[in-house]
């Protein structure tokens, strides 16, 4: 009853293929992109802000560009942190060297530098593949990391290695440092995160995105049909890392503000984000979001839960919901291995047969 | 979707409803009772939160008012870090006590701009002792560049104050906190003539017998006369033992808060 099709007909191609095809889901998806653009803004307070919605939104973004190289290509990346350090890296590069840089420039200047770099760790993709992959990427990790704690050019000589995103704006209002109103930051990421997702799902749908998937379901076979494994395989870490590199510099100076390597960039990032993945969905732009959605709020709300509400001691909390969230996983692993997007697919076929069903 | 709605219902009014009641003199404590460095973290939260209660009790409060000490748990970890700063300043937090270097650099801004003293006691950003530049921020009773320049007038009272040639070397934990005293240690290196090596361990630290063999006196070592060490405090058990499991170097000094 929920989706009404009936009388929703389809007379071209365009409607018939469009991302959702169900008017009823059309009109939701409006209805929450209006409410988060239009109405959230003026209820934002710095805890929702720093602690929800900013976290929230960057983690989507890094799992976008990881789910579009390890679900829609099927390269397995453990690199995600250190290309997250990257975009961190060179954002912070971009704003101390060009002060008159607006924030949007920073970011998408630094999801470049990350595609480059990205296309770096990709070349040994085309040789190897599956675990083999993932440890070259690991090394990714690793290697990155110790670069920018090594060479101080990086965080431009300071003596402890922290660096600290200077006040930035864009079109006159600041949306990164201290003095930046929550509202600014949070429609800055929501902006870039909406205009991103789109791009990217309709790259997944398109020419690129469809030899991504050639290549992961079979590889041999998309070659012998004439798409590149060079070109397939290198875009999508490109575009990946495009997005990953976004994220890392949006991480470091719309959300945390100061950053030191090989705390915030860790190995357990790339985790978090395979995760995010893996719960999410491979191979789903919402997927990447509910992923997103379930490693980030889950924590917080639980914490709140623990330790506001029923009042228990805060390492018990602590350790209480890092066996949770554990379970949790394993839980949502077995009842539905294709992830968090499966469920809702179901969800909705279901619901469209309501009351109904055959 | 009754479900969905009312689940999302539910999320909503746990993140508004998380807010507890305004006490009168709000001291938040960021303590750090999991994560690789809860070996530190706990007696501090605890003995924090046992010198609050103790005012409380004996004298009533400051003044006659009480005082509250809302914990929030970081584990070290800057993000939650970032969370705990937000969800306790709508409280009225008078001061922050970050207990971490990483957490510590990322509320200076927020701080300084939210007018919120951050009192990093004997750690944190070094040069925040000069309060022309950071008003909000306080690091007494020293700081990491007071270590170091103690420890080295220690070491030439020591020497006669003489140490030219004499070799120097650092093992440090490869963060801000690790690498604030370096800067110091080659500018009195320059000053005094010793020679400085810094060795570095890397985050959690479990493993650093490496870095102290490399520092043992035996032909392939480094063989310095005196060895630092300013890993130990980051709270790890597993720090303290090399230097002592194999004993051997003349002089070993620890910096620890």
């Amino acid at each position: 009853m929920l989706y009404r099709e009936a009388g929703d007909f389809k007379t071209t191609y365009s409607t018939d293929q469009q991302t959702f095809p169900i008017k009823s889901e059309r009109w939701l998806f409006w209805a929450f992109i209006a409410f988060a653009f239009l109405v959230v803004p003026f209820l934002i307070n710095d805890y929702w802000n720093k602690a929800v919605l900013v976290p929230l939104l960057v983690w989507s973004m890094a799992a976008l560009g990881l789910n579009i190289l390890v679900g829609y290509c099927g390269q397995v990346s453990l690199g995600t942190g250190g290309f997250m350090a990257v975009g961190a890296f060179a954002s912070y590069k971009f704003m101390t060297a060009f002060p008159g840089l607006d924030m949007f420039s920073v970011v998408i200047l630094s999801g470049l530098v990350t595609a480059g770099v990205g296309i770096l760790f990709g070349l040994p993709s085309l040789r190897i593949k599956g675990f083999y992959l993932a440890v070259a990427t690991l090394a990714a990790q690793f290697f990155l990391v110790w670069m920018f704690n090594k060479f101080s050019w990086f965080y431009n000589y300071s003596a402890s290695g922290q660096i600290t995103a200077p006040e930035r704006t864009l079109f006159g209002i600041a949306v990164t440092g201290p003095s930046s109103l929550p509202w600014a930051t949070y429609l800055f990421c929501l902006t870039m995160v909406f205009v991103f997702a789109w791009i990217a799902r309709n790259l997944t749908r398109g020419r690129i995105g469809r030899s991504w998937m050639a290549i992961r379901d079979m590889d041999i076979a998309a070659e012998i049909i004439g798409v590149s494994p060079l070109k397939a395989k290198l875009t999508a870490f490109a575009v990946s890392s495009f997005y990953i590199g976004m994220a890392g510099a949006m991480f470091f100076a719309n959300y945390l503000g100061a950053a030191e390597v090989t705390e915030a960039f860790g190995i357990d990032k790339s985790f978090l984000a395979l995760f995010m993945v893996i719960i999410g969905g491979l191979g789903s732009i919402l997927g990447s979001f509910l992923g997103a959605g379930f490693l980030v709020l889950l924590p917080v709300l639980l914490k709140n839960v623990m330790v506001g509400y029923l009042g228990w001691p805060t390492d018990l909390a602590a350790h209480i919901q890092i066996m949770l969230i554990g379970g949790l996983i394993v839980f949502f692993l077995i009842v539905e291995p294709h992830g968090l997007a499966q469920l809702w697919r179901l969800t909705k076929e279901k619901l469209r047969l309501w009351p109904f069903p055959y | 979707m009754k479900l969905t709605k009312l689940a999302m219902a539910g999320v909503l009014a746990a993140f508004v409803g998380a807010v507890p009641a305004k006490a009168d003199l709000v001291f938040p404590s960021l303590s750090y009772r999991t994560g690789p460095y809860a070996a530190n973290g706990i007696p501090f939260a605890d003995g924090y939160a046992d010198y609050l209660t103790l005012i409380n009790e004996r004298d009533g409060g400051i003044g006659g008012v009480k005082i509250a000490n809302p914990e929030c748990e970081t584990g070290y970890n800057t993000e939650k870090g970032v969370e705990c700063y937000e969800s306790t300043k709508g409280q009225g937090a008078l001061l922050y006590q970050p207990l971490s270097t990483g957490i510590t650099y990322q509320l200076i801004p927020k701080a300084t701009a939210d007018g919120i003293p951050v009192h990093s006691m004997g750690y944190g950003r070094t040069s925040a002792a000069n309060g022309k530049v950071f008003e909000w921020i306080f690091n007494y009773p020293a700081n990491y560049w007071d270590g170091a320049s103690v420890i080295i007038n220690d070491i030439l009272k020591n020497n006669n104050g003489d140490i030219k040639g004499k070799k120097i070397a650092l093992v440090y934990h490869n963060s801000a906190y690790g690498k604030e005293p370096i800067r110091t240690l080659e500018e009195l290196a320059k000053k005094h003539g010793y020679e400085f090596t810094a060795i570095p361990v890397d985050h959690p630290g479990q493993e650093q017998k490496s870095q102290w063999l490399q520092i043992l006196p035996r032909p392939s070592g480094l063989r310095p006369d005196v060895g630092l060490g300013r890993d130990e405090c980051r709270c790890h058990p597993g720090s303290g033992e090399h230097p002592l499991s194999n004993g051997s170097f003349l002089r070993h000094l620890v910096v620890r808060f």
